[in-house]
């Protein structure tokens, strides 16, 4: 580009290109919500089935979920420093994913916290009535985290126009919603279909336009 | 009636770079350079003229013991930018 004088058209023509080639630098690269989509569905698969043939694995499978703070930390590292311009909603966003993280783990502590005061105290009731249909606590207990999981989830997908997250949160709200009336191992199929959405599945077709918007460059 | 155009930005490569800057909050000057597809030599002229006007802010720091320049458009810069473009407007046939 060379320093020349513009003509008024010219000048618009420039503004909207160069706008639109800085709106193009942020794409996401997908890795991050790939990840935690996968860990997460893996994660409720494996607790379904559990439940489900009464299984004893020697570990709890959501350590996984917490191992992958390790990569995600790489991840976002990496992707950081690569980055060479920052846009305005940039810091927002990481703040809102930073705050879903402490989210979550409050959401557990509070679960664990509440289902420990309130799940001896069913128990004697069952005993006592005789009603094995009486619930445990933990029939809620993903209520609570599958609305957790849409928030974040909604406000990217909104913030960065892309259509299919948005979906994908608030299918976990209706999720959070229909786990109130399911019983347990079928609210972990319920937050294995709501991650697959929310997550694995845009960080997918992010991944692919990514790639695909990196290929081009280089041609 | 037409308004006179800001003759700082009324050039391509300083319009460019400006453009540019009003869409992010900040940016590397290899950023610049790349989405401009201008010399480094004519770019650096062109943002130094910006940066004696007041329009950005250049940071010039370390980073993995390379050198990196670092763009910003100032509050002044945004209403050089948007008085700009209020003037352009009066020259676009109604």
């Amino acid at each position: 580009m060379e320093e020349k004088q513009l003509t008024e058209q010219e000048s618009l023509q420039l503004i909207q290109q160069m706008i639109s080639r800085a709106k193009n630098n942020f794409v996401d690269t997908g890795i991050g919500p790939i990840l935690w989509g996968a860990v997460i569905s893996f994660c409720s698969i494996v607790q379904f089935l559990i439940i489900h043939f009464q299984w004893h694995l020697p570990f709890d499978v959501w350590i996984l979920a917490l191992a992958a703070i390790i990569p995600q930390i790489f991840i976002s590292v990496r992707e950081r420093r690569e980055r060479k311009a920052k846009g305005w909603d940039d810091d927002i966003m990481s703040y809102v994913w930073l705050c879903f993280g402490i989210g979550v783990f409050i959401v557990n502590f509070l679960n664990n916290v509440a289902a420990d005061a309130v799940n001896p105290l069913l128990n004697d009731y069952r005993e006592i009535t005789g009603k094995e249909n009486i619930p445990n606590f933990w029939t809620y207990g993903s209520s609570y985290l599958l609305f957790v999981y849409g928030y974040p989830t909604i406000v990217t997908g909104a913030a960065r126009k892309f259509k299919l997250m948005t979906v994908g949160g608030i299918v976990c709200w209706v999720s959070a919603l229909i786990s109130a009336f399911t019983i347990t191992k079928f609210d972990f199929l319920l937050m294995a279909v709501s991650a697959a959405l929310a997550w694995l599945i845009p960080g997918i077709v992010l991944r692919s336009n990514y790639l695909k918007g990196k290929n081009e460059q280089h041609v | 009636m037409f308004k006179d155009l800001d003759p700082i930005l009324h050039s391509q490569l300083r319009l460019a770079v400006m453009s540019l800057l009003i869409g992010v909050k900040e940016a590397e000057f290899t950023f610049i350079k790349e989405k401009t597809g201008s010399t480094a030599g004519n770019l650096s002229v062109q943002i130094s003229k910006l940066k004696d006007a007041g329009y950005v802010d250049v940071l010039k720091q370390f980073k993995d013991n390379y050198p990196q320049t670092i763009c910003k458009i100032t509050p002044q810069g945004v209403t050089a930018f948007e008085t700009y473009v209020k003037a352009l407007q009066t020259y676009l046939p109604k």
